[in-house]
């Protein structure tokens, strides 16, 4: 009965079912891409760098891994400081 | 008779991780093809490891292997064992003391190219892993079938399987989920068949629920396609979605009140 209720309440938030989505998504994204999750977030970094070497950056930045279907993106979304 | 199909159309069935249920994948789709009077012979790839002949119950027929075949020991057509049920059934043994170096991609192809000839559907059963036996399973086939569980690890396998079928060409790739459980499923506590088909992204070709009489049927040498049990009927719509038949993905059946009440009496299931 309490599981019944936690469910309805609380959804599927910490179902196993979840978790294994979850962790499917991160490592078969870094499979495909055969990098680790440690070299994505250097990438991240660097690009950031590069940027703010040249363009004062403003607020915070994005940089995003998106998937779609098998395929990935970097989406890169940086707010740049106007006169 | 003559053959049903105009072109012969080979498929492997792979999976990369072991124990997902390529073989029984193999015997009963070709089985069920060859009750519906196709010509079909299956084509067991796992040198070294071979389980095909015994899945199908022909394991007192085999005389010569593929590896015997490929030397010119014997003549393919002397290779080949006939289903003891059904006379359009072949199956072309793997070798059980040679390893998987013992034969060529082009000797896989030309056997195969023979078989062409003779057949409307070919099966490659391929051994687990990504090595020589695989590449050599997938050489001479025109469409794949990715076997998986709802399982991470064995999601995981798939995913790069079908990233090297991709590399290979290969434009016809479907998704056999095996071993679903609507029960866990339902709780939460099991990968759903829109999980699997969301994270690996190709079209699926059928799901096959668990069911205990594969065990039996295994152990009989018979497969199960041909009994009346829920993973019979799932493979039996498989079969009639390979023939190009616009079927619907069977709906694993929940089960039925009297099923649970059952289970919950006597413990069966």
């Amino acid at each position: 009965m309490m599981e019944l209720l936690k469910r309805l309440f609380l959804g599927d938030q910490n179902s196993s079912r979840k978790q294994a989505n979850d962790r499917l998504r991160v490592v078969l994204t870094h499979d495909r891409l055969t990098v680790n999750a440690d070299v994505m977030e250097t990438i991240k970094e660097e690009i950031l760098q590069v940027i703010a070497k040249h363009i004062d950056i403003e607020g915070s930045p994005e940089v995003n891994l998106i998937t779609e279907g098998r395929h990935a993106a970097l989406d890169i979304s940086i707010p740049l400081k106007g006169r | 008779m003559g053959n049903i199909l105009e072109e012969c159309q080979v498929y492997v069935v792979t999976s990369g991780k072991g124990g997902v249920g390529k073989t029984t994948t193999v015997a009963n789709l070709s089985t069920g093809l060859a009750k519906l009077g196709y010509k079909v012979v299956v084509m067991d790839l796992d040198i070294g490891l071979k389980k095909l002949d015994l899945i199908m119950g022909l394991e007192n027929r085999v005389i010569y292997d593929i590896v015997q075949v490929a030397e010119g020991e014997c003549t393919l057509k002397q290779a080949l064992v006939k289903d003891k049920r059904f006379p359009d059934l072949f199956m072309l043994p793997a070798a059980q003391t040679r390893n998987k170096e013992d034969i060529s991609i082009e000797q896989v192809k030309t056997i195969c190219d023979e078989l062409r000839e003779e057949f409307d559907y070919i099966f490659i059963d391929s051994p687990a892993g990504i090595e020589q036996g695989f590449k050599n399973s997938i050489a001479a086939a025109d469409k794949a079938i990715v076997v998986t569980n709802p399982e991470v690890s064995a999601v995981r396998d798939a995913d790069r399987i079908i990233g090297m079928l991709e590399s290979a060409g290969f434009k016809d790739i479907k998704l056999l989920i095996n071993r679903l459980r609507p029960d866990m499923v339902k709780k939460g506590d099991m990968l759903s068949i829109d999980d699997l088909i969301e994270h690996l992204c190709i079209d699926p070709l059928g799901v096959v629920p668990e069911d205990k009489s594969v065990v039996i049927s295994t152990n009989r040498g018979e497969p199960i396609v041909l009994t009346n049990t829920p993973a019979a009927n799932a493979f039996s719509n498989i079969v009639q979605r390979l023939t190009g038949e616009d079927v619907e993905t069977m709906v694993v059946p929940e089960d039925s009140f009297w099923t649970k009440v059952k289970r919950n009496l006597f413990g069966a299931n």
